[in-house]
């Protein structure tokens, strides 16, 4: 790498910063009193406890994965504390009420939820830490019988639907992970639509960890019913601490005849320093059931951010004629290792999935695509598409593919193709004569390199992404 | 299986091994010989048994085997020329034949004036030749891979062929592995040596008389120094009862170029571990691959392609055509290690389903760590297209003809690659003849 290349990579970490807010943390330790805890805390029914209960059993009969390829030191799980709340409040009228405080970390990350709403027309149900505290456009949405709100609140108002869905897509012991979720996840979101209702605005939620040292489990579930429709975004960002955290969330999705669930997620979490010193553990269970005839699933991340991610938004394609896909661009800079993918089950017939990945791998990182195509005795003409770029900068860097292929029916067609190239020299050359500068050069390559995946994206999140792949890369490539 | 069950099935095969295994007349030359032995046995006592839920061994059950820990195969030689006439090649002026892994010189054809050395390893003279000691189990992993420290652990005979500085062999050399006894275990052990500018065209044929059950569990091992060029075709066409475990290595330094076909028909279960290391730069591997099988077959073949230095070049292609209930599986892996620029490396995995029982597990591999690198891989499953079908049905073929034909075309692409006419004959009858069984 020249040094002029090496200028452009190594811009410091902007949402880097800690709200002091009084919040009630639990004792660290996780043990059955740490969970009655939880569950007591957040007044849950007998059913759930249960739940969380036998999770925790399966929890403490399973060993921590190691099959993935990034390194990490040995977890101390019992020097976690599962559990953080800010001090209850009365409940709040308006979006004046909000802790002024509050208000300001969101306008550093430039989220002005009044503003976003008003003018982005998207509901943002905040999640700080780990509980819900404020909720917009709910109203709109219940005009039309949509339910968006925090996996909390819905255990109390709708708890039907929660146990009917809750661990249906990721059973408790499905993980490692998972296990440890399912016992002790705090919050999330929840989001039901109801049969044949088009979502008339994306949804989004944006996660945030703040207080040092406890870990996030938050549990996403979105249902849509026959014929429904919905967007779905995540957005990521965490403040800057040295010590590392720990992230296990479960998403599950679920779609019925003809529904149609997008989840398009942004993940910036702190990546640690360019030393490698601190960031996020990002490890996360993701997985759509594309339950119904002709449902669709469609899983697009940009992964930018922690210091190790690892994660496989997956699709379980049961319903004849369901679709899956799964678009990624995921760029690793100084130390960060990332083994992320995709699993596309074929069950039912027709089915088809596609997958587009794109990994970008920097200074001394390393990122991995792992994926699973399987095609079930069952899934007749099942069709699949993957395409798995890496793109390396710098010759420190490493880009890994493990693609699985699994073909149980002579019917199907499945194609894989993957490639690994470099920023050449001659590209950004002839960028240089055109009079573009190194960065921006470089910034437009890398952006033309991931254009699949980004117009897959919302606009909001396509224009988010693109700037935050700039400035991930600058001073990387000279 | 539990660890002390993997520790019986050695001490198991331990209890069987001949006292007087290696030649004992000249023990004091072969110290190097039994020290490689010992560690090749300790190994394998360290190793487990593989199962499936090794990652390298997921899709291919070898439990079977485990139960089945056949005695090595004792010598005999029953067999006469007519019966392995058959086998023989016509283009190749030098072959060694092993019967059950015991080297059978009355069977062997060897001209006297050779320029290279050849014979089996056993023989007292080339035992003593120092380039034997310095290469024998050096180049195959035999510390990580189960199977191939049992062949070394348990090594009877084998092998060797030494092409010293200069010397081109125009004919190609056919080394012949024929199973004939039941229940038993052959260890059959290929070594060549490559001088500076060496070239030479090896077959290494492993064939069945009958259809018993018996296990063959053999290691190649290939060391091509500076532009040595060599092309090995790799038959494998056993009993359709028979365990075939084999691993190949092979070490490339400057400018050598090791070609490859490795053809797959026979054996109930079959694994094959193909290991190239570029140990210098500007080398290159072609390695082409074709499996198929029918019935309740399983064919795994692992590849890994090292690319441990800079300016090298890999081109893999493996074909697997699958019909009935049988089940193939390939890994390739290509790694391209740190400073190893400017490697050029393409791998495509192709896979062809002709029942709705058949299985394919495919999983091209990239491990990447230089940046100035050109590497590509694909991998397909399907089945026959539609529209060729219909057009050679507009073209007057019926339905079985075209499928058959096309089936065929699938796997003639690989055996286009074989240098050596009479033998691309052969196999070309005989996936002919496998496709048309159909009929």
């Amino acid at each position: 790498m020249s040094a002029a290349l090496q200028n452009l990579v190594n811009q410091p970490y902007k949402h880097g910063f800690v709200t002091n807010i009084e919040s009630y943390v639990a004792p660290k330790g996780l043990n059955e009193e740490t969970i009655r805890l939880i569950s007591a805390k957040k007044d849950e029914p007998e059913w759930l406890l249960n739940f969380r209960l036998e999770a925790f059993q399966k929890w403490l009969t399973m060993t921590e994965p190691h099959w993935q390829n990034v390194k990490f030191p040995k977890i101390d799980y019992q020097a976690i504390s599962y559990y953080a709340a800010p001090k209850p409040k009365n409940k709040l009228a308006s979006m004046d009420e909000v802790d002024p405080e509050l208000l300001r970390t969101f306008e550093k990350l430039g989220v002005p939820m009044h503003e976003r709403a008003a003018l982005a027309g998207v509901a943002v149900d905040v999640i700080f830490d780990s509980v819900s505290v404020a909720t917009t456009y709910k109203e709109k949405l219940a005009e039309v019988g949509i339910i968006f709100c925090s996996i909390s609140e819905a255990v109390h108002n709708h708890p039907e639907l929660v146990r009917q869905y809750l661990g249906s897509v990721v059973p408790v012991g499905d993980n490692f992970f998972a296990a440890l979720n399912s016992a002790v996840f705090t919050d999330g979101s929840f989001c039901y639509i109801p049969k044949g209702v088009k979502c008339p605005m994306d949804l989004s939620t944006y996660f945030r960890i703040n207080t040092q040292d406890s870990g996030q489990f938050e549990r996403t579930l979105i249902i849509a019913e026959e014929g429904a429709s919905v967007s779905y975004l995540e957005g990521c960002t965490a403040p800057q601490f040295d010590t590392n955290q720990l992230h296990a969330a479960v998403v599950e999705l679920v779609a019925l005849d003809h529904a149609d669930i997008k989840y398009s997620t942004v993940q910036n979490w702190y990546a640690g320093d360019e030393n490698g010193i601190g960031g996020i553990y990002n490890f996360v269970t993701k997985r759509g059931l594309a339950k119904g005839v002709n449902s669709r699933i469609s899983w697009t991340q940009v992964e930018t951010g922690s210091a190790i991610t690892w994660k496989y938004p997956s699709c379980i394609l049961r319903g004849d004629n369901s679709i899956g896909e799964f678009y990624s661009v995921a760029v690793t800079n100084h130390h960060q290792q990332a083994d992320t993918g995709t699993k596309m089950i074929h069950i039912g017939k027709n089915t088809r999935s596609t997958i587009i990945s794109k990994g970008i791998s920097a200074g001394k990182s390393n990122s991995s695509y792992r994926g699973l195509v399987r095609i079930a005795p069952t899934a007749e003409n099942a069709r699949n598409f993957s395409q798995c770029d890496s793109m390396l900068v710098g010759d420190q860097s490493g880009a890994h593919t493990f693609p699985y292929i699994q073909v149980r029916n002579n019917s199907a067609k499945v194609e894989h193709e993957a490639s690994t190239s470099k920023i050449g020299e001659d590209q950004l050359f002839y960028l240089a004569q055109r009079g573009i500068d190194a960065e921006e050069a470089v910034s437009m390559i890398v952006n033309g390199f991931c254009k699949e995946v980004f117009q897959q994206l919302p606009m909001e999140f396509a224009v988010e992404a693109t700037k935050l792949l700039s400035f991930k890369l600058e001073n990387s490539v000279g | 299986m539990s660890e002390t069950m993997a520790n019986d099935y050695l001490d198991c095969l331990l209890n069987a091994l001949p006292a007087d295994s290696w030649n004992s007349g000249a023990q004091d030359r072969l110290d190097w010989l039994r020290r490689l032995r010992n560690e090749a046995i300790d190994q394998a006592g360290r190793l487990r048994f593989p199962t499936v839920k090794d990652e390298e061994w997921r899709f291919t059950d070898v439990s079977p085997l485990a139960k089945l820990p056949y005695k090595p195969a004792q010598k005999t030689s029953a067999l006469r020329l007519s019966d392995i006439q058959p086998f023989c090649i016509a283009e190749s002026a030098h072959r060694l034949v092993f019967v059950d892994g015991f080297f059978s010189p009355d069977l062997s054809r060897l001209s006297k004036d050779n320029q290279f050395i050849i014979g089996n390893l056993a023989a007292p003279t080339l035992t003593k030749t120092p380039l034997a000691e310095a290469h024998l189990g050096q180049h195959v992993q035999f510390r990580d891979n189960f199977f191939a420290a049992l062949n070394t652990a348990f090594l009877q005979d084998g092998a060797l062929i030494v092409l010293p500085e200069n010397c081109a062999v125009s004919a190609p050399i056919h080394l012949l592995f024929i199973a004939t006894q039941e229940q038993t275990t052959q260890y059959p052990r290929c070594l060549l040596i490559g001088e500076r500018n060496s070239q030479a065209t090896v077959i290494e044929d492993y064939v069945a008389l009958g259809a018993n059950a018996y296990i063959t569990n053999s290691v190649a091992e290939f060391s091509l120094a500076d532009n040595a060029q060599i092309n090995h075709i790799r038959v494998q066409r056993e009993s359709g009862s028979a365990f075939h475990l084999a691993s190949s290595a092979v070490a490339l330094e400057q400018d050598s170029q090791y070609r490859s076909v490795s053809i797959t028909l026979g054996a109930l279960i079959s694994r094959f571990n193909l290991d190239v290391e570029f140990n210098a730069q500007a080398a290159e591997c072609t390695i082409d691959g074709l499996a198929m099988i029918a019935g309740r077959q399983l064919a795994d073949t692992h590849t890994r392609i090292d690319h441990a230095k800079p300016h090298c070049t890999s081109h893999q292609q493996h074909k697997c055509i699958v019909d009935d209930s049988s089940h193939a599986v390939f890994n390739g892996k290509i790694i391209v290690r740190p400073h190893a620029q400017r490697t050029n490396s393409s791998q495509s995995s192709r896979n062809l389903l002709l029942s709705g029982k058949a299985q394919i597990d495919t999983k091209p591999q990239l491990e990447i760590f230089a940046d100035d690198v050109k590497c590509a891989h694909g991998a397909t499953v399907g089945q026959l297209d539609n529209e060729e079908i219909f057009y050679l049905k507009s073209r007057g073929l019926n339905e079985l003809i075209a499928r058959n034909l096309l089936t065929y075309a699938f796997g003639a692409e690989v055996l286009d690659r074989i240098p050596v006419p009479s033998l691309k004959h052969t196999l070309e009858q005989a996936i002919l003849n496998k496709t048309t069984q159909n009929s």
